[in-house]
């Protein structure tokens, strides 16, 4: 097993000026202050100290993702990915059905062997350390599959039992996410099984959360309250990694997103550039000639419907329509073909 | 392998598989129990016709089964009627049956995603998993062998307790090993009722193998190969001896075969 590298900050008691320091667990370092010269000792806490995680360095990489290839037999589901998920931050990872999202997932993990490729998580290797990893990890699967001859009360238990920690946030999360707990899971909705599989994975107070489309299944009310929970839980300083098909879904409350497709990342944006590429589609059907309209580059003719893709100059646009009678009208939120097609039209189809 | 003991030692998974099985566990032992009362039962019934039948060598038939010249007294009908057949194969294949479902289920209705998303190992989901089997193993056992001394007080036979209490506890490394097989088997393949249906394929193949070496000794390579032929419950309920080397063999299939599921669940991929 390969020794646990901890990246610390420590500040100068003297001239509070802050150094950077790396080491293992428990290693005693002897540290010269670089600016004032004060001489000091830090002993680097041990992996289990619940402390430790809470102060390492905001920009400290909660998971770190290298050349990671994944195959299944003669396909390649995930081809040579590398990002990281930086501590604190709600981290998009957004690609169409089949991209490879829940195989980096899965792989993340340690559910499936990386045929290439490492990854970190808490700077532990996923190979050597996982059962340690999961300790500080909680999980949302993209398909819930729970032991439905359980009452939720016995579900949550069962796992409380093997996590062997305190729930500290079950009660919070009872309030948010309504559960039947004496009622047998095989008996619960669509609904109220996300809401359960929601509630397993944050009970004990993970210090990262991987969600893999959580939000498939919550009707649009509880979406809403999800969003708001997951907004507060990134205030407390909590990773989250939230896996979407869904474009507006990941422009509304990630930091950062990685679009993945056909297994390979195509783009790792910050949600503020992510936005400006995006915008609403209008689609209208005139009664005059449109030969005019679709010859604008932003403009195509789709099955009779005029289609223009706009970005913050709708006011514009629509004024632009005003001499023309409009005999149907929609404007709707860009979705991920429309940004595929915008701009990785060249790379494939959508 | 990451085997961590703190966590295993707290037998969370091992719990709940005792927990997912009382049912089972008790429809069993009832069903056994039930065998039982009617086997030792009948005996008194049947002791004449069995006397007459001793006679006429129309035992010749049960020569695949040891002990089948005994048939006629208690010990030999017991060793027959319950002991060859009904435990060994019946029980055999129910206990196999049940443990090759035990990590299929979970692949195939794709729990294991929420079970190995906690700090886990696959070899402590192996580990307890066997674990978890062995109660309802020692509960249907032992209150068989209880209601077999209750009946025989009842009836008025003959039968030296501490040799029926041999029997049961040599059926014990038995009905372990072929809980190693099914769950060897349970890792190999991901649907449940496949994976049954091959142990219990085995379990048979193994009585069968057994059989054939019994009755022809130009087949007994076969017999080497059926673990029935290491579990010797006639030489323990008539004579009280343990077949030592049987019994070792026993052990070792079920640690190899713990070991190999082990290893092989250990460099699969969880695919669901």
């Amino acid at each position: 097993m390969k020794p646990e590298i901890i990246l610390k900050t420590v500040k100068c008691p003297q001239c509070n000026n802050i150094i950077e320091i790396k080491g293992s667990p428990g290693k005693k370092s002897i540290l010269t202050c670089s600016k004032c010269g004060v001489k000091g000792s830090f002993t680097f806490p041990k992996s289990d100290d619940k402390q430790s995680k809470k102060t390492h360095m905001s920009d400290y990489n909660v998971i770190e993702v290298k050349n990671l290839t994944k195959k299944y037999k003669d396909v390649v589901a995930v081809n040579n990915i590398s990002f990281n998920v930086k501590k604190g931050e709600i981290f998009g990872f957004l690609g169409p059905n089949g991209a490879g999202k829940t195989t980096t997932i899965r792989t993340l993990l340690g559910f499936l062997k990386p045929n290439n490729g490492e990854a970190y998580i808490f700077g532990k290797n996923i190979k050597e350390n996982i059962v340690e990893i999961r300790k500080n990890v909680g999980y949302i699967p993209g398909e819930l599959a729970l032991y439905e001859h359980l009452t939720g009360r016995q579900f949550l238990q069962f796992f409380s039992n093997i996590r062997n920690t305190d729930l500290s946030l079950l009660n919070d999360l009872f309030e948010i996410f309504e559960l039947p707990l004496d009622r047998k899971i095989k008996g619960y909705s669509k609904g109220m099984k996300q809401k359960i599989g929601i509630v397993q994975a944050f009970m004990d107070d993970p210090e990262m959360v991987i969600m893999d489309e959580p939000t498939s299944g919550l009707d649009p009310l509880l979406q809403q309250k999800f969003y708001e929970f997951l907004k507060k839980e990134k205030q407390k300083g909590r990773t989250m990694f939230f896996s979407s098909h869904i474009l507006s879904e990941v422009d509304r409350i990630c930091d950062r997103v990685a679009i993945i497709r056909n297994g390979k990342i195509v783009a790792l944006e910050n949600i503020e550039t992510l936005k400006k590429k995006t915008g609403k589609k209008i689609r209208l059907r005139i009664k005059e000639d449109t030969t005019d309209i679709i010859s604008l580059p932003q403009a195509s003719l789709i099955d009779g419907w005029i289609e223009i893709s706009v970005q913050n100059n709708i006011d514009e646009w629509i004024k632009r329509m005003g001499k023309y009678t409009i005999l149907d009208l929609e404007i709707q939120e860009f979705n991920l073909e429309d940004y595929f097609m915008r701009y990785y039209a060249s790379e494939g189809g959508a | 392998m990451n085997l961590n003991f703190k966590q295993i030692l707290r037998f969370q998974i091992a719990i709940q598989t005792m927990k997912d099985y009382w049912k089972s566990t008790i429809i069993l032992t009832l069903l056994f129990c039930g065998m039982a009362v009617m086997y030792a039962g009948m005996f008194p019934s049947f002791k004449d016709m069995m006397v007459e039948m001793g006679q006429s060598s129309a035992f010749d038939s049960f020569a695949f089964i040891p002990g089948y010249e005994d048939m006629a007294t208690y010990v030999g009908f017991l060793n027959i009627e319950m002991y060859q057949i009904f435990w060994t194969l019946i029980l055999g294949i129910v206990i196999g049956f049940i443990a090759a479902s035990i990590i299929a289920k979970e692949i195939e209705s794709k729990t294991i995603d929420v079970l190995m998303s906690n700090p886990v190992s696959r070899t402590q989901i192996i580990i307890e998993k066997f674990i978890g089997l062995i109660p309802m193993l020692l509960i249907i056992n032992f209150t068989t062998m209880f209601v077999i001394m209750g009946v025989t007080i009842g009836i008025g036979e003959e039968l030296n307790f501490f040799n029926l209490f041999l029997t049961h506890l040599i059926s014990v490394p038995y009905f372990l090993s072929i809980i190693s097989i099914g769950i060897l088997i349970s890792t190999l393949i991901y649907e449940k009722m496949r994976a049954s249906i091959v142990t219990m394929a085995i379990v048979v193949s193994m009585f069968i193998f057994d059989s054939i070496a019994e009755l022809s000794s130009d087949f007994e390579f076969l017999g080497n190969l059926s673990l029935k032929h290491y579990f010797k419950p006639y030489k323990a309920l008539k004579f009280g001896e343990i077949d030592g080397f049987g019994t070792s063999v026993l052990i070792l299939v079920c640690c190899i075969m713990l070991f190999v599921s082990i290893w092989y669940f250990n460099h699969k991929d969880i695919t669901v």
